[in-house]
């Protein structure tokens, strides 16, 4: 904590820093140190307490309030993500077939841009009559299966043959291979997996929200904000920090979990609790 | 029990590959083992020893030949939980206490009071004061006994192990032998042992079985004939030394041949 609030702070002298000395010189490249293009950052945490227009709520508290609804969103996509991604690496792990036929199509799926992508899930999910919210879940959920979907996999493989010989000596069915060896097994590649998807479902649900037409999301203040940058770029320089912010938040959680989960011990719990869930 | 041998093969083969790549692992291998027997299975690196254990333990299929466990099928005898397995690598679940690691094929097995027979089976292998240790708290030799314990726990008939000290220092290792036969003497159980070590085949073994390479397969039988309980004493003795010297030309031999 405290060596990243020293990084924190050497950051932000070096943005001052930088400031100062290219308007001593008179440079302009690579960035006009200019107020507009680069604001002072007491002005980006200013402008947080100021209120977004004429008589409305501070800056802050409108954000505040457009993280925790655009959050909801990335946390569902990443729930729906990475249920799907952890099933997906269940069939895999079972059949080499069905990874050969299909292991293509997912890791195309994640060329295609989710810009693309984003406006047909509003279409089809409109036309299904999902929820606004759904959509953009869904979204987020296209972008967090994968890592959990590859990573995991790579977990349930990562047993010593000789551990799958032992279970095949007990005559274990498999799913008790599953809980018992190969899930505890992959979970620290399951937590490294869900680190990168606590961001990229942020990701998603912003992008999401552009086509949806969401106005109390995040995505939007940043797109109306990014359009006034010539006025008030302090605006989008504050928004962005909200942003980076609700990401930190998101993966600092999991890393929470994680913590709790493979200290010592806890991983048996865990996987009898899922062992319970998987018969019942 | 009955009388009839707990292993039996008859003109076993094993090939692996196809075409090119074609390795004849096992050739024409004829072998009784019978119930409470101690049995070692010595020879060159290649001569499959270690393939012929995991035939008898059906982690891999014979390609010819006749081969039955408890007068059942090797799969058959696998379903009925007839095998404990001990190999070269411990493979403990590192999330499991060595208590919990030894009631895994309990608890695959459904059987009732696990965590009194996970303790005895630790009482058995000296390790009570560690039941709530984990495995990486463990030294080598701790650790292959957390092993041996797991493989005996459901009573298996018999007990495969595969250079099960094969990775330990040489002091620990002549502790262990001398465990494993304590084990054996207790238990009653049936032991399958791949070593490529003379002295430790001659000290545990009844009867050593001597291989040789390309293609794998039986040349000789040598019933040790020393008395049990076998000690350091039986280490220093004569008749050891001649039994070792009598294995170590017989595998000379089947080498040449």
């Amino acid at each position: 904590m405290l060596s990243f609030i020293v990084v924190t702070f050497v950051l932000i002298a070096i943005w001052e820093g930088y400031k100062l000395i290219w308007l001593q010189m008179g440079w302009i490249r690579p960035v006009r140190p200019d107020n507009t293009t680069m604001p002072h950052v007491w002005d980006m945490i200013i402008e947080l307490f100021r209120p977004v227009r004429r008589g409305g709520d501070l800056l802050i508290l409108d954000l505040a309030a457009r993280s925790f609804f655009t959050l909801r969103e990335a946390f569902l996509g990443f729930v729906i993500g990475g249920i799907f991604g952890f099933a997906l690496s269940v069939l895999f792990v079972r059949s080499t077939l069905l990874e050969r036929s299909f292991m293509p199509y997912v890791v195309a799926s994640q060329t295609i841009p989710i810009i693309a992508i984003a406006p047909m899930v509003v279409v089809w999910g409109g036309r299904l009559d999902f929820p606004q919210w759904l959509s953009v879940a869904v979204i987020s959920a296209y972008l967090t299966f994968f890592p959990v979907a590859i990573n995991t996999l790579r977990g349930l493989k990562s047993p010593d043959p000789t551990a799958l010989e032992l279970m095949r000596s007990y005559a274990a069915k498999p799913r008790e291979v599953l809980w018992k060896l190969q899930v505890p097994s992959a979970l620290p590649y399951i937590f490294t997996a869900l680190k990168v998807s606590a961001t990229a479902s942020v990701i998603g649900a912003l992008i999401g929200e552009l086509p949806a037409g969401f106005g109390d999301g995040l995505g939007r203040a940043l797109l109306t904000f990014s359009q006034q940058f010539g006025a008030r770029s302090v605006k989008l320089y504050a928004t962005v920090i909200v942003t980076a912010l609700v990401g930190v938040i998101f993966v600092t959680v999991v890393t929470l979990v994680e913590r709790k989960t493979l200290a010592a011990g806890s991983r048996d719990f865990e996987v009898e609790l899922m062992t319970g869930r998987a018969t019942g | 029990m009955s009388d009839s041998p707990v292993v039996r093969a008859r003109n076993l083969g094993k090939t692996f590959g196809k075409g090119s790549d074609r390795v004849e692992a096992l050739r024409g291998i004829d072998l009784d083992i019978e119930s409470g027997e101690f049995v070692s299975l010595i020879g060159p690196s290649g001569c499959g020893k270690s393939t012929l254990l995991r035939l008898i333990g059906d982690l891999v299929p014979a390609s010819s030949g006749e081969l039955t466990v408890n007068g059942k099928s090797p799969q058959q005898a696998r379903l009925d939980r007839d095998y404990g397995i001990v190999f070269q690598k411990a493979t403990l679940l590192d999330w499991r206490t060595v208590t919990k690691n030894v009631e895994l094929p309990l608890e695959i097995m459904d059987e009732e009071a696990r965590s009194e027979r996970a303790a005895s089976m630790l009482d058995l292998v000296q390790l009570s004061d560690f039941a709530k240790h984990y495995p990486w708290q463990l030294s080598g030799g701790m650790q292959q006994r957390v092993a041996i314990a797991r493989a005996l726990a459901f009573e298996p008939s018999l007990l495969l192990m595969d250079e099960p000290f094969g990775a330990l220092d040489e002091m620990t290792r002549e502790l262990m032998q001398q465990e494993v036969l304590r084990l054996w003497q207790q238990t009653h159980t049936t032991v399958v042992f791949v070593t490529h070590s003379i002295p430790e085949a001659v000290f545990l073994s009844t009867r050593v079985i001597v291989m040789s390479a390309r293609p794998g397969r039986i040349t000789d039988r040598i019933e040790t004939q020393l008395p049990y309980p076998r000690t350091v004493d039986t280490r220093e003795s004569a008749a050891y030394y001649d039994k070792i010297t009598e294995v170590r030309e017989s595998l000379r031999r089947g080498d040449r041949q």
